[in-house]
């Protein structure tokens, strides 16, 4: 099932990711083997095999409950941002021209 | 200078008050600042924040107040676990300038402990790859030969243990990255249960998988710092209540069954490891132990339902690297550029392409045919694996195909420097304790030896590997 150039760049459309043109043809090349090696598992027969629940890992859900954060941490984690105006986070808008 | 301690040793010296932990942590500043040069295992060392750690463990054991038998020993924290008010770059430029705001539960149960961090160390971005060359900020050498890697992802912790640049140090492995660079470089790593040790502050790459896990110069060393950051908790709903550790230095395996799968041991491993763990099986033998070849199916498979499912993961946790909220933004695009090009400039190409990976096997008409059905192949490794540990007590593998491979051979074959990984994953994908300890040299160049145990019988692959170690 080999990659083409258009699945590539839909494939980084989708991920968010822009891609130059030289690692366009590197990630061609490097995917499809991976692809084909991964593509082993349908030979196995899994009829009647569950899959393995992230659930099984999860032993104990807690409370949908805010556990406010200390005053370092919040701290801390303004002092990361890229960008921000009046203690909040500074991001670009996300319609170009808002309308009227 | 204080030389090649382990920490059981150190913590004695410690107790004896034979040496300080100022001296001990000095000792250690002063050889990283000698050695770390050439080996490139620190990628920021606290150098004032450590001896003041260490000052103040000094005057907490002078008032007889230690606060454990670690206090006081200077260790070295892989650079995607956070040390709250410490630069943190998971090996990334996209974290470049990142300093956590908190501490992760592994980093405060070391503080609670007494515990110096000397730094943090180097390893693949986002602990994606199998030899540190994959990080942002230069490669790390293995101390035992300094033109090989010294494996990934945690290779620099491996390396600065190796080096002898710390006493012991914290790595993660989603996949192998703790035991593959013990292996390659001659040290003990341990890849926990699932769910025995806390994720909470270690950055995420593929969830269902990682776990953080102890680099250390013996078994005993490894079990001692295993038990201090192990325990369940809030932060992390997967950790569990786990029963009571209890570590046993043997010296024999008289009573063991040591299952020894014929799938691991046919084709592919080079002749050096083979002879070496091969010897190491007559070793195990030699100690009483009783070897049961057994079937343990599906190997092969659980490489690719690894590189299934941890792409998928990664697809989803990278997507918080978007230079927004944290990290490097691309500045003055609109938001989807301000995405793409925030990504470009700051994740690798290997992050880039276990993404793609992920969102390619995530995608509508692909999900079943790759997520799904890796899923219910992980089921029938999990059972493959309690069925073994029906009729043996713990599975013996060599941890790698080959020892330490030369820098940059294998850069540019993504899928060779998978196929590295073909012993090490089943462990993780069925969520299992396994420990690499070192058992001899080919060519010069160390060689791992794997034991893996059952759920949550960490306590008991340690005491035999323990064993092993041991044997003359």
């Amino acid at each position: 099932m080999a990659l083409n150039r258009n699945d590539i760049s839909r494939l980084a459309e989708l991920s968010r990711l822009a891609l130059t043109e030289e690692e366009m043809a590197r990630m061609e090349q490097t995917i499809d083997p991976i692809l084909n090696y991964v593509g082993r598992l349908t030979e196995v027969n899994t009829d009647n095999v569950p899959e393995t629940e992230a659930a099984d890992e999860i032993r104990a859900l807690r409370g949908d409950e805010a556990i406010p954060a200390t005053a370092s941490t919040h701290e801390g984690i303004m002092a990361n941002f890229p960008d921000k105006k009046d203690g909040l986070l500074r991001a670009p808008a996300v319609f170009d021209k808002p309308k009227a | 200078m204080y030389e090649l301690m382990t920490l059981k040793q150190a913590a004695e010296a410690l107790a004896n008050k034979t040496v300080t932990s100022v001296e001990l942590t000095q000792s250690y500043l002063d050889r990283i600042r000698e050695k770390d040069g050439a080996i490139h295992a620190y990628l920021e060392v606290f150098e004032a924040h450590a001896l003041e750690q260490a000052k103040a463990s000094d005057e907490r054991r002078a008032a007889g107040k230690a606060l454990s038998e670690i206090d006081g020993i200077p260790l070295a924290i892989k650079d995607n676990i956070l040390i709250e008010g410490e630069h943190a770059t998971g090996g990334s430029k996209i974290l470049d300038g990142y300093v956590a705001p908190y501490d992760a539960t592994v980093t405060q149960k070391l503080k609670d402990a007494g515990a110096i961090f000397l730094g943090r160390v180097n390893m693949d971005e986002f602990a994606m790859g199998g030899s540190t060359e994959r990080s942002a900020y230069g490669i790390t050498r293995n101390p035992v030969d300094l033109e090989r890697v010294p494996g990934g992802s945690s290779g620099g912790s491996a390396a600065a243990v190796a080096g002898d640049l710390c006493i012991a140090a914290l790595g993660s492995d989603t996949g192998g990255s703790i035991r593959q660079p013990a292996a390659f470089t001659g040290t003990v790593g341990l890849k926990p249960s699932y769910g025995t040790v806390s994720r909470y502050g270690l950055m995420a790459m593929a969830s269902s998988l990682d776990q953080i896990g102890p680099m250390t110069k013996t078994v005993e060393d490894a079990a001692l710092l295993y038990q201090i950051i192990r325990g369940e908790d809030s932060h992390d709903q997967t950790t569990v209540n786990t029963p009571p550790f209890h570590f046993e230095k043997r010296t024999d395996l008289k009573g063991i069954r040591v299952g020894i799968p014929k799938q691991a041991w046919g084709e592919g491993m080079t002749d050096g490891v083979r002879q070496e763990c091969g010897r190491a099986l007559e070793t195990l033998k030699e100690l009483g132990a009783e070897m049961v070849e057994i079937d343990l199916p599906y190997m092969d498979e659980a490489l690719a339902v690894y590189y299934v499912l941890m792409p998928c993961e990664v697809s989803a946790n990278i997507s918080r690297f978007d230079g927004i909220r944290y990290g490097q933004r691309a500045p003055g695009l609109p938001l989807i550029e301000t995405y793409g090009q925030s990504r470009l400039q700051g994740l690798g190409e290997e992050v880039r392409r276990r993404v793609m990976l992920g969102t390619y096997a995530l995608s509508k008409g692909y999900y079943d045919a790759y997520y799904r059905k890796a899923r219910k192949v992980q089921t029938l490794i999990k059972r493959a694996y309690r069925k073994a540990f029906e009729s043996v007590d713990v599975i013996v593998t060599p941890t790698t195909p080959s020892p330490a491979f030369k820098i940059g051979e294998k850069l540019s074959d993504p899928l060779a420097m998978y196929l590295e990984d073909v012993y090490t994953v089943g462990v993780n994908v069925a969520g299992i304790p396994a420990v690499s300890v070192p058992c001899g040299k080919t060519d010069g160049l160390p060689v791992g030896l794997q034991f893996i145990g059952g759920m949550f019988k960490d306590d008991q692959v340690l005491s035999i590997a323990s064993a092993f170690e041991s044997a003359p």
